[in-house]
């Protein structure tokens, strides 16, 4: 019998990224599960266990549940929007022939801007003295006074929304068309020589062939979206009066605004329970989905 | 004939639908662009002009040389730079590890960096900025960077398993019957051949360094040791800070974005697409 030598060449490869990842993902995660369950906050260093004292307090707190609901809004409009408007985008460049890398050059310009610029450019365009588009609304004589964008509590919703949507749609359009390239060209011909309604060959060619990749970007976004910080904070930062408090914001408000790190800590446990709640959901349909497709 | 008509009117309705696509995608960045230039007095004008009337590089001047904005943009060149390097050395061995060695590691791969995406980053800056300030790296430029290879790391680590996959094993078996080891056939074998992957996965990571916000925020309290991201936030809405400073701001830390992401992105969506159905 040989006995094989223990090989640490391979552990060598893989070895630094384990360690990273280790560090900065499972002790931050299980520290901030300790401190929900402590009076943990910034202006001091001692700190008491109360047990589950802040998950009561966190789960009274109307605040919270208006954070929760904002966050299921935010989530949903936004991911539904940037998903119909990527997909219609890159269905209408598959079928193009001229120009199609210009449309997709230009058109995943809002995907590269960064955070800060898409607050300032975007309050800027829809500046309530100075905006171009409050000012055209109203030359083209469509409102007498435009819309208070940021200021009127669902408009900035519908705001933060449409410029969420503005902003990641470029991302689902490019990766449905890379799918969109990976459908066998066969298949089309065949089901055009059948007859096939472009309905029916969305519906049963295109679909099940692109649908694992979709739903895994769906995956991905939700979670994006979900755990957004930046584009609510540098736009409205969640006001006005809490009209747009996500829960990120609202965890941020709690830990930095009042110091209270240990309730904070209970919201953000909470945040992980949630999403990961979806994602097993998630997991379960994107399984059955490849089996079906085995 | 039917046919070849209806194929008309599609194409036809699918230039229109992309080109007001097109044209509400990049108005955010011409306007910017030539807010960024117009005179003084011009942006608060009525009724608002599109073109600039007089050319100005006033802003851009101020923004640089009066509000030196140039420290943060070197401070956030150095970060996206350091987490880059470091992040695709530790990213691209463990790739090749995984593809390599664990090959069952490598068919999770979608599953392993959807588990690292759960930790909401609100979750994880707490702790963050805890552990920084006992070790006495709050407010440093390497806390950062530790900091960002949390999400550097998984998403390189996933899209460079991608590259390597299309690695063909027969090269690296026939290097190894000429008496190579590992590290030799990684270095001179492998690498050469992902190279361009590696450069795409390089310049993805740097933007999202680049674009980082919520623990640059948390991190750094001091106006030198900002990014340039949150050192706008802190100047703006005060009286030093109007609006065409601001766009002219705007303009300097989108454009590298910009003129990165478009070499990149071919590469970026078929990595997601095959890492996909892996």
């Amino acid at each position: 019998m040989l006995i094989k030598k223990f090989d640490y060449a391979r552990w060598l490869f893989v070895m630094p990224a384990i360690i990273v990842v280790g560090l900065l993902f499972v002790y931050p995660f299980l520290s901030s599960i300790y401190f929900s369950f402590t009076t943990k906050n910034l202006l001091s260093p001692n700190y008491q266990f109360v047990g589950l004292d802040n998950y009561r307090k966190v789960l009274a707190d109307p605040d919270f549940w208006n954070s929760f609901f904002n966050s299921l809004k935010w989530t949903f409009f936004s991911l539904a929007g940037q998903v119909l408007v990527g997909f219609i985008l890159a269905l209408a460049i598959h079928r193009i022939k001229r120009f199609k890398w210009l449309y997709r050059t230009l058109l995943i310009i809002p995907w590269a801007f960064p955070t800060i610029v898409i607050a300032f450019s975007w309050q800027w365009i829809l500046n309530g003295v100075y905006g171009y588009l409050p000012n055209l609304i109203v030359k083209l004589g469509l409102m007498n006074n435009p819309p208070a964008f940021f200021t009127d509590s669902t408009w900035a919703f519908v705001c933060l929304v449409g410029i969420n949507i503005w902003f990641g749609a470029p991302l689902i359009m490019v990766n449905v068309l890379s799918a969109l390239q990976t459908v066998p060209q066969e298949q089309f011909e065949a089901a055009r020589i059948d007859g096939a309604s472009s309905w029916q060959v969305f519906r049963f060619i295109t679909l099940p062939h692109i649908r694992v990749v979709i739903g895994l970007l769906v995956v991905l976004r939700t979670i994006w979206i979900f755990n957004n910080f930046d584009i609510v904070y540098l736009l409205t930062g969640g006001g006005p009066s809490n009209a747009t408090t996500t829960l990120p914001i609202f965890a941020y408000n709690l830990g930095w605004g009042t110091q209270l790190l240990g309730r904070s800590s209970a919201v953000t446990v909470l945040l992980f329970l949630f999403l990961l709640t979806i994602c097993l959901l998630y997991f379960y349909i994107i399984r059955k989905w490849e089996k079906e497709s085995k | 004939m039917v046919k070849n008509k209806k194929t008309i009117v599609s194409s036809f309705l699918s230039h229109a639908l992309l080109i007001i696509a097109t044209i509400l995608a990049v108005f955010p960045l011409v306007w910017i662009f030539l807010s960024s230039v117009k005179g003084k007095g011009e942006l608060t004008q009525f009724p608002t002009r599109f073109f600039p009337k007089d050319f100005t590089l006033e802003y851009f001047i101020h923004v640089i040389r009066d509000l030196h904005f140039i420290d943060n943009i070197k401070n956030s060149v150095l970060i996206s730079l350091s987490t880059t390097v470091i992040a695709i050395i530790i990213s691209s061995t463990a790739a090749y590890g995984i593809v390599r060695f664990f090959p069952k590691l490598g068919s999770i791969m979608s599953k392993l960096l959807i588990t690292t995406y759960i930790f909401p980053p609100i979750l994880l800056a707490i702790p963050y900025s805890l552990v920084m300030a006992t070790i006495g790296l709050s407010n440093s430029l390497i806390g950062l960077i530790i900091v960002y290879l949390s999400f550097s790391v998984p998403y390189a680590v996933w899209l460079l398993v991608g590259f390597f996959q299309t690695v063909p094993i027969g090269i690296e078996e026939s290097a190894q019957m000429d008496g190579a080891n590992k590290f030799t056939i990684f270095f001179r074998v492998v690498l050469p051949i992902v190279a361009p992957g590696i450069v795409a996965t390089a310049i993805y990571t740097f933007i999202n360094a680049w674009n980082e916000f919520l623990y640059a925020l948390i991190l750094i309290n001091d106006t030198s040791k900002m990014t340039v991201a949150v050192a706008l936030r802190s100047l703006n809405g005060s009286e030093i800070l109007d609006w065409g400073d601001m766009m002219a701001a705007s303009v300097i830390v989108v454009l590298p974005s910009i003129i990165f992401f478009i070499f990149i992105q071919n590469k970026i969506a078929s990595g997601l697409s095959e890492g996909a159905v892996k």
